[in-house]
């Protein structure tokens, strides 16, 4: 693996404690052995917001960071407070494109109280790393996997989620390993 | 991951296009999208997909309009359709329409997930369903005989009758109108079933090698005659002898079939020695026999032998009502077969193709279709398809107005797929008119 050709950088929209991105990057260098950077954080993204559904536009906060971030890294991975929404969705955890160099997750439905929080926990901080790796994955080209067992499985809610190990199952760390060769 | 299950996306916004299509690509699909109703159609036309997802409302053409084109025409594509808040009863009509299911904007991305798990389980069970009407299909139809003309309904009917006896059965009918299968259908349905049916056609054989084939020979019997051989006759024992073209045998010929059919036993070329035979003896000529008695001199008493029992296969262009059906069994052959899906044939070909004499009867249809489907660049076949049969123009007269009129009007609702809103728009009248025109022409919308 060439460590200059697959940096990701972790970067957080608005006011979202350091811990978090730090957890994140960890995280991708540890389960992905890749070179992970904490990025300098973005101011919070008011343009995405939709005043009606008083939510964030995940296609909208992904154009943005195409334009201005995509530069800084390989793959990089957006941090924000806020909710996400897709048009026809009532709200999106994270989202990410097949193939594409970034990719946005929401702190919002992960947390186990309402609000923003200075402290994360441990819980919460390992449901961000989970949806961190799973749409990182996507921006490698994965796709959903029919294992339980495995992270690249898709999971419509916080339950699902919490179900799921931080693990990729054989088939799946293989593409992966196949996919930044 | 999931089996390659080709989705569309029809939506007029390209922003519910691009997320769905990401969406469903992370998922591991194949994904392709259309900003239009008409943009949908002509990707079918070209490309087969399981599922659609089509917006209800579009511009031009709208979901609902979609979706009755695609159930008149694909019936096989699943199709969900997505619709707002405050439009529930359009999402209702849309089910009664034939939608598998609807989503209401906007939904929760894991009702997106059960949705698409309950679709594969329908796919999945439609499949099992269609591959075990398949079997049964072929269970209970006369092998590859097809048909729903009342002269086939009258010989699917006789052939278990004449399985039952013992007889000599003699098959008259062009060549192509199908003797052999009925041949072999009468040995499945007979108690002989599970001993060998043999075919020989007399006519592709010359007389000397024809009796050597029947009765086999010993070695030296003649020249080429190396080693013993045994005859089909002692081959097929117990089973079915099928002698197609039995009209061209010499008379020599028939006089040692008609011996061997009155004593049941044969001797091999060269040899003395008597073997016992038993054999169900099925014939087929495409000649008429009683004629060839008078100026021929084919064998009276051979005749009569033979034809115990007499069954005629009608030409195709005397039952064209089966016409359609044989084009679509030989579709999903020929479809199966190149691994190209290839499964309709326009309305207008059909007409042209039922009016077409078909000189080869079904054999020439199949090699037809065959040819149609192998080289067809959609999945619908027209008049193009089938140039090389070279087909009469429907009319050797100029066409009257009336008669052009009522053609326009047919063709433009095919098009439409009968729906009367889209084919009155496209003719430039209204509704009301255009259904008194139905009326006075009495027009009718293709059978499915």
């Amino acid at each position: 693996m060439n460590a200059d050709r697959h940096r990701v950088g972790v970067t957080s929209f608005g006011s979202i404690p350091d811990i978090t991105a730090k957890v994140v990057a960890a995280h991708i260098s540890g389960f992905l052995n890749l070179e992970a950077i904490c990025l300098a954080p973005m101011k919070k993204p008011v343009f995405a917001l939709d005043k009606q559904r008083l939510q964030y536009d995940a296609g909208a906060l992904l154009q943005y960071m195409e334009k201005k971030m995509a530069a800084s890294a390989d793959k990089v991975i957006g941090i924000l407070d806020g909710d996400l929404f897709l048009p026809f969705f009532t709200h999106v955890i994270g989202q990410a494109r097949q193939g594409g160099r970034v990719g946005i997750i929401s702190l919002f439905r992960l947390r186990e109280k309402e609000g923003p929080t200075t402290r994360p926990s441990a819980v919460e901080l390992e449901r961000t790393a989970k949806v961190a790796l799973h749409e990182l994955c996507h921006l490698y080209g994965l796709t959903h996997c029919d294992s339980q067992k495995c992270l690249m499985h898709f999971s419509g809610s916080v339950a699902d989620l919490d179900e799921l190990p931080i693990n990729f199952c054989r088939y799946c760390r293989q593409y992966f390993r196949d996919s930044i060769k | 991951m999931n089996e390659k299950i080709k989705i569309m996306i029809v939506d007029d916004e390209k922003i519910v296009r691009d997320s769905l299509f990401f969406w469903f690509e992370n998922a591991g699909y194949f994904v392709d999208t259309a900003a239009s109703g008409h943009e949908a159609l002509k990707k079918l036309e070209t490309d087969p997909f399981d599922i659609m997802f089509v917006d209800i409302k579009m511009p031009g053409m709208d979901g609902i309009e979609l979706l009755e084109t695609i159930k008149s025409t694909y019936p096989d594509t699943l199709v969900i359709i997505i619709t707002a808040y405050g439009s529930i009863e359009s999402a209702i009509k849309a089910m009664k329409t034939g939608a598998s299911d609807y989503l209401l904007k906007p939904f929760k991305p894991n009702y997106l997930s059960l949705v698409m798990e309950k679709i594969l389980q329908q796919r999945k069970l439609t499949s099992e369903y269609n591959y075990l009407k398949d079997r049964l299909e072929k269970i209970s139809r006369f092998d590859n005989i097809i048909g729903q003309s009342p002269p086939m309904m009258d010989i699917f009917k006789i052939i278990p009758e004449i399985a039952a006896s013992d007889a000599s059965v003699l098959l008259t009918g062009e060549t192509g109108t199908g003797k052999e299968l009925v041949a072999k259908a009468i040995h499945a349905k007979s108690n002989r079933a599970h001993h060998p049916f043999i075919a020989i056609n007399c006519g592709s054989i010359p007389d000397t090698l024809l009796e050597s084939e029947l009765f086999g020979h010993r070695k030296g019997a003649f020249t080429d005659a190396t080693h013993t051989r045994k005859g089909f006759l002692e081959v097929v024992s117990g089973g079915t002898l099928f002698l197609d073209e039995i009209g061209e045998i010499s008379s020599k010929m028939q006089i040692d079939l008609l011996r061997v059919l009155e004593e049941k036993q044969i001797t091999r070329i060269g040899n003395s020695e008597p073997i016992q035979v038993d054999f169900r003896l099925i014939s087929a000529t495409r000649k008429n026999l009683e004629e060839a008695i008078r100026s021929d001199g084919f064998r009276e008493d051979f005749y009569y032998r033979i034809n115990v029992i007499h069954l005629n296969i009608p030409p195709l262009r005397d039952r064209k009502e089966d016409i359609p059906l044989l084009i679509q069994h030989f579709l999903k052959k020929y479809s199966q077969e190149t691994a190209k899906r290839v499964d309709h044939v326009s309305e207008n070909t059909l007409q042209r193709l039922k009016a077409y004499p078909w000189p080869g009867n079904v054999r020439e249809l199949e090699n037809a279709i065959e040819r149609a489907v192998v080289l067809a660049r959609s999945r619908t076949l027209g008049m193009g398809d089938f140039a090389f049969l070279s087909i009469p123009s429907a009319r050797k007269t100029q066409p009257t107005l009336k008669q052009m009129e009522q053609d326009y009007i047919l063709e433009v609702l095919n098009i439409c797929a009968w729906n009367i809103t889209r084919a009155a728009k496209s003719l430039g009248i209204n509704r009301v008119t255009l259904h008194k025109k139905i009326d006075r022409y009495d027009l009718r919308a293709r059978k499915k």
